[in-house]
């Protein structure tokens, strides 16, 4: 199941991939997406989406005949999509050089793969 | 190599990567909080159905409560980034409101976490109760300081701003205290589904 979060987290982050340009002149950069940034009216909608998908997991949690392990993949699917809304915009990753991407991706990836090792080994589960 | 000494978000830093190393820092300081709180939601999730004793998970928790807590540190997201927005296109007077009202939802948040931490020791969970006890109190716990700590960084940036020590060139300062910020809404997004939405059987 944590493998569903990681995959959606990492679709995610694919969906950010956005081609680099390339800093000019001087000794080798890493690139910079974009240097522009969103207007407040996006950061607005972006929380309201938030919300949004908030209010789903919360109603989700309420139906009682959905099936658990089906449950669980969307809630967390949908808490994946949060998280990539709130670094990528937010946190401005989207916008920003790759390094950073490479250096916070790095750094959740390690942890998912110990969570993942740790629960599979100890036979800890959400299902 | 030079080191830049401000550097507004966009230009290059006078560094190897052109990036500013403070911006650097922190991002590397985001990722290691990710092992670090990694590692006490693998905990939570291990330790929260292996209880000799309650109370447990299903007789405490209050999801449309927690529900509102979620909400508001959401909102205090979307409030933080509109400070930034706001000190880049050189208005303090909002850099102030989008800040205060940051560290006030903030506290709202934490003021929520207090409730439900006294509701729940009044019932009998405490942090030696038992395994869910110790393990959601730590997890919990150790997120409310960090809020607590971004709370301290808000208040800092908007001192600074009053007395004059926060200009429009410093848009890293606010940067780097909203990226923490938004790590730690981040955090809650996946506990509130980790711990409170997905209960165990």
């Amino acid at each position: 199941m944590a493998f569903i979060g990681a995959i959606g987290l990492l679709l995610a982050f694919t969906l950010f991939a956005v081609p680099a340009e390339e800093a000019e002149g001087g000794a080798k950069r890493v690139a910079v997406r974009r240097v522009g940034h969103p207007d407040p009216a996006e950061y607005v909608v972006i929380f309201l989406v938030l919300v949004f998908i908030t209010a789903v997991e919360v109603a989700l949690y309420y139906v009682e005949d959905f099936p658990r392990k089906g449950m669980i993949a969307v809630l967390l699917l949908l808490s994946g999509a949060k998280f990539a809304s709130v670094v990528g915009w937010y946190m401005h990753l989207k916008f920003d050089s790759k390094l950073f991407t490479y250096l916070f991706v790095g750094g959740l990836m390690l942890a998912l793969a110990v969570f993942t090792v740790v629960i599979a080994t100890l036979q800890a589960g959400l299902v | 190599m030079a080191q830049a000494t401000a550097v507004a978000h966009g230009h290059a830093a006078e560094t190897n990567t052109g990036l500013d190393n403070r911006k650097l820092l922190m991002w590397l300081f985001l990722a290691s909080d990710c092992l670090f709180f990694g590692s006490f939601i693998a905990t939570y999730l291990l330790y929260r159905d292996r209880n000799v004793t309650g109370p447990y998970a299903k007789d405490l928790y209050d999801i449309p409560f927690t529900s509102v807590s979620s909400f508001v540190l959401l909102m205090s997201s979307l409030t933080m980034v509109l400070a930034l927005a706001a000190i880049q296109r050189a208005d303090m007077r909002q850099l102030r409101i989008w800040l205060v009202a940051t560290a006030l939802l903030g506290l709202t948040f934490l003021s929520g976490q207090a409730y439900e931490f006294t509701h729940f020791w009044e019932s009998g969970l405490t942090l030696h109760q038992n395994l869910f006890g110790t393990s959601f109190f730590v997890l919990t716990g150790f997120h409310g300081a960090h809020v607590a700590v971004g709370v301290v960084i808000l208040l800092s940036l908007f001192d600074a701003s009053l007395r004059g020590k926060l200009t429009p060139d410093d848009t890293l300062a606010v940067e780097l205290g909203g990226l923490y910020w938004h790590f730690v809404d981040i955090v809650w997004i996946v506990i509130f589904t980790l711990v409170y939405l997905i209960q165990p059987q």
